[in-house]
């Protein structure tokens, strides 16, 4: 007991977490489509949402939480808590912005509306807790730091974090908070449609370039003080994990909020592409910013 | 031993009260909520939407012929585009149609709304409501 951390430190990476949940949750929880989801989704389609943003949490806080070398069981601890945060954080932005009534909505459709929101809002809190605490730490006790001596569990915990796996984690968050706010849009839809398969393939080019453009600079970043530059192999596997992860987000979401239905194959293939710049961007990128 | 080396390292692994009670807050959250949802889904029945209409007369001083309409949807299914018109007939033959539009009727929720008249509703001699159309989300 006598090694429990202070709660003053506690509340301080709750406030750091939910700056970091709104930051990245606003623009969907002001926008519209969203809150109609939330009565159109069916409850069974919410349990995934839950199921796979907490499988995403656990990801994140395994590979790029705060601490590296924290056990499963503390990250199956952290996943849970920022989740509650961004459940209570979502019901009361909503009320606040006057998008949920408690005397006239249905119970469903103010569940809808706040599951719905809270998913990004909870990553966005995990995100916020790990990357503006371990800021302020560095800043903190940058000397001591460095002279601190890692134990193994932190050691086991920074190589894993360079691993592959992580790579397709962090790929995978970041392209869905970023991507994510955008896929219940009216505009991918109609960005697809009018869109001819020249649009389409210019499209997926940039994706394919700006993904590179940031895996060089990560692993350029990455081999840091040996000033080498990084293989060709590696930005090009990386580019590759980047794009897979963003298509496959992509595809998730566009599915979830009901993109597809009805549609011919073409069209949902032009979606995810469409879509898929914006996600390739947070897949990589995110990847920069969650390190 | 091992296992107090990683305390001894990793202060921040233990959690303090505040965490505990966060956590324990959230699981009964999270727990509940999973709970409900998988109730529901057993529960959920397909079905199409079923629209309700209510009105009374509430007038303004701008709009002396206003009507406070209320649309519920009892179905199972939410409705888009609800179109929905208030009639005024005199001796079988139309005096005035009023029509008001709603975007989303989710279910087993009700909106409501305010159309207005131009000539008095007194000198008709029916008033009825009926739902136009909506479509499938």
């Amino acid at each position: 007991m006598g090694n429990n951390k202070p709660v003053k430190e506690s509340i301080v990476e709750y406030a750091q977490g939910s700056v970091g949940g709104l930051l990245f949750s606003f623009p969907l929880l002001y926008t519209m489509e969203v809150w109609y989801s939330g009565y159109l989704v069916q409850p069974g389609n919410l349990i995934i949402m839950v199921i796979v943003t907490f499988l995403l949490l656990l990801g994140y806080n395994r590979y790029s939480g705060m601490h590296p070398g924290t056990s499963w069981k503390n990250v199956v601890i952290d996943s849970f808590e920022e989740m509650g945060i961004g459940l209570i954080m979502s019901f009361c932005i909503l009320l606040m912005l006057n998008r949920i009534q408690l005397h006239a909505d249905s119970l469903d459709e103010i569940m809808g509306k706040v599951i719905i929101e809270a998913m990004v809002v909870s990553i966005g809190v995990s995100i916020g807790t790990a990357q503006l605490g371990s800021s302020a730490k560095e800043n903190g006790d940058q000397k001591e730091d460095q002279e601190k001596e890692l134990s193994d569990a932190e050691k086991a915990g920074k190589k894993r974090r360079s691993s592959k796996t992580a790579l397709v984690v962090l790929a995978l968050c970041g392209s869905i908070v970023v991507g994510g706010s955008v896929a219940p849009t009216e505009e991918v839809l109609l960005i697809a449609a009018e869109a001819t398969p020249l649009h389409i393939l210019l499209m997926s080019i940039a994706s394919i370039l700006l993904s590179m453009v940031v895996c060089y600079f990560i692993d350029f970043k990455g081999t840091g003080q040996s000033e080498k530059k990084p293989a060709i192999y590696d930005i090009i596997f990386d580019t590759c994990l980047s794009y897979s992860a963003a298509l496959v987000s992509s595809i998730f979401v566009l599915w979830y909020f009901g993109a597809f239905s009805n549609l011919s194959f073409w069209n949902i293939v032009a979606q995810c592409i469409v879509l898929g710049v914006i996600s390739s961007l947070g897949a990589s990128a995110g990847r920069l910013l969650f390190k | 031993m091992n296992e107090d080396r990683k305390k001894k390292n990793n202060p921040e692994d233990e959690k303090n009260i505040l965490e505990w009670a966060v956590f324990s807050l959230s699981l009964l959250l999270i727990t509940g909520i999973l709970g409900y949802l998988v109730f529901q889904t057993i529960q959920h029945e397909p079905g199409s939407p079923d629209l309700v209409i209510t009105y009374e007369t509430a007038p303004s001083p701008h709009a002396p012929y206003r009507y406070h309409v209320t649309i519920s949807n009892e179905g199972q299914e939410t409705a888009e585009e609800v179109q929905i018109e208030l009639i005024l007939e005199k001796d079988g033959q139309q005096l005035e149609l009023a029509t008001l539009d709603i975007l989303y009727a989710p279910k087993e929720s009700s909106k409501e709304g305010w159309v207005n008249f131009s000539k008095n509703p007194i000198e008709a001699d029916t008033l009825y409501a009926r739902v136009v159309s909506y479509k499938k989300p």
